[in-house]
């Protein structure tokens, strides 16, 4: 029976272990079939080897890269320290922690809101300034949200409009009774 | 013996004795001289900024490899629209090149060509065992460690990659002839 072409391949790289080597040894003195399979694969690999790229063209740069490197990290003796070492940070990460900080900032305005005392002790000399008392707001006028619906109606009423209330899903009012009634 | 990477003498040293490797290995992804020194130079960068200790010349040579040949690779997958482009205008006819070389150059070249395309063709799993048995001169307990795959594995590979080598390299003979 013939070697087996993985053992042979193995053999080849010198890597089979005894007792195999031998075994393997014997076997090709006396079958001209593994012998030649052997041939082919010594061949492949030396086709291969054919591509290797010429020292003096793969070296040519080597003393200059070399020196680049010295010149960059050992010379006055320096170290890489910790605040040298480069940093690698990989964009949605960086976004994400953008979006934290932000998200922070805001929430702690949302969730704790502000009021005189805090802002007394973060700046204290602005709360005076910004206490309640010196602080009006803009939009004090009077608007609808002021007013009940049955006020509204009476109001609406008392000029000679004449109200027509309805609720979806459920029957039209009369509005000729007061309006007060339908507003309850 | 122990090898500091940022100690001069041993990175000298180190650098000595694996620069040619590395730009060899790295070539044989990229296929282009300048990349190949820019990444080796990358290589040893790292190596020295990682601020690592190796429990020998040979782990070092190791750790080096692997992180020139995730950086070649890393090459050719961020670029592969601008290298495909590149290969494209090297493809064209050019017979200006031709009358230049001589004939045993051109024969050289071909072959060089021809090994490159089989080899090329084959997944990037076998294709990156095959070169380092051939071009690193590495047996499979370093290239199992460089890779952090099983020796059995690495000799599994080693065998397959041959194997369809064969196949292309052969069958090419036989149109050929």
């Amino acid at each position: 029976m013939c070697i087996d072409a993985q053992m042979l391949s193995a053999y080849l790289d010198g890597e089979l272990a005894e007792p195999y080597r031998t075994q393997v040894k014997e076997h090709l003195e006396h079958c001209p079939a593994c012998r030649h399979h052997l041939e082919d694969m010594r061949e492949i690999g030396d086709r291969i080897r054919s591509t290797e790229y010429p020292s003096q063209m793969l070296d040519r740069n080597k003393d200059r890269i070399l020196s680049v490197l010295d010149a960059k990290y050992f010379q006055n003796g320096r170290k890489v320290g910790f605040f040298r070492r480069r940093l690698e940070v990989s964009l949605p990460s960086l976004v994400t922690a953008a979006a934290a900080v932000v998200f922070i900032f805001i929430g702690s305005f949302m969730f704790f809101g502000t009021s005189d005392e805090q802002t007394g002790e973060i700046l204290p000399s602005f709360a005076v300034q910004a206490g309640n008392g010196s602080v009006r707001y803009v939009s004090d006028a009077a608007s609808l949200d002021n007013f009940t619906l049955e006020e509204i109606l009476h109001y609406l009423d008392s000029k000679g409009y004449n109200v027509d209330i309805s609720i979806k899903g459920l029957q039209p009012l009369d509005t000729s009774i007061p309006a007060a009634e339908s507003a309850e | 013996m122990e090898i500091k990477s940022t100690d001069r003498d041993d990175f000298r040293r180190v650098y000595d004795a694996d620069y040619h490797l590395l730009v060899q290995v790295i070539m044989h992804i990229v296929y282009n001289l300048e990349i190949a020194e820019d990444l080796t130079q990358e290589a040893f960068e790292r190596f020295y900024v990682k601020n690592m200790t190796f429990p020998s010349e040979e782990d070092a040579r190791y750790w080096l490899i692997r992180v020139a040949k995730n950086l070649a690779l890393n090459h050719i997958r961020r670029n592969k629209r601008e290298i495909e482009m590149v290969e494209k205008v090297k493809r064209m006819p050019s017979a200006a090149a031709d009358e230049k070389d001589g004939a045993s150059e051109a024969i050289e070249r071909e072959n060089r060509e021809e090994v490159r395309r089989a080899i090329d063709a084959l997944p990037e799993n076998l294709r990156l065992v095959i070169q380092l048995k051939e071009f690193s001169g590495l047996d499979y307990k370093s290239i199992s460690k460089v890779l952090g795959i099983s020796e059995t594995n690495v000799k599994v590979r080693v065998f397959r990659a041959r194997k369809k080598l064969e196949e292309v390299l052969r069958g090419d003979e036989r149109d050929v002839y």
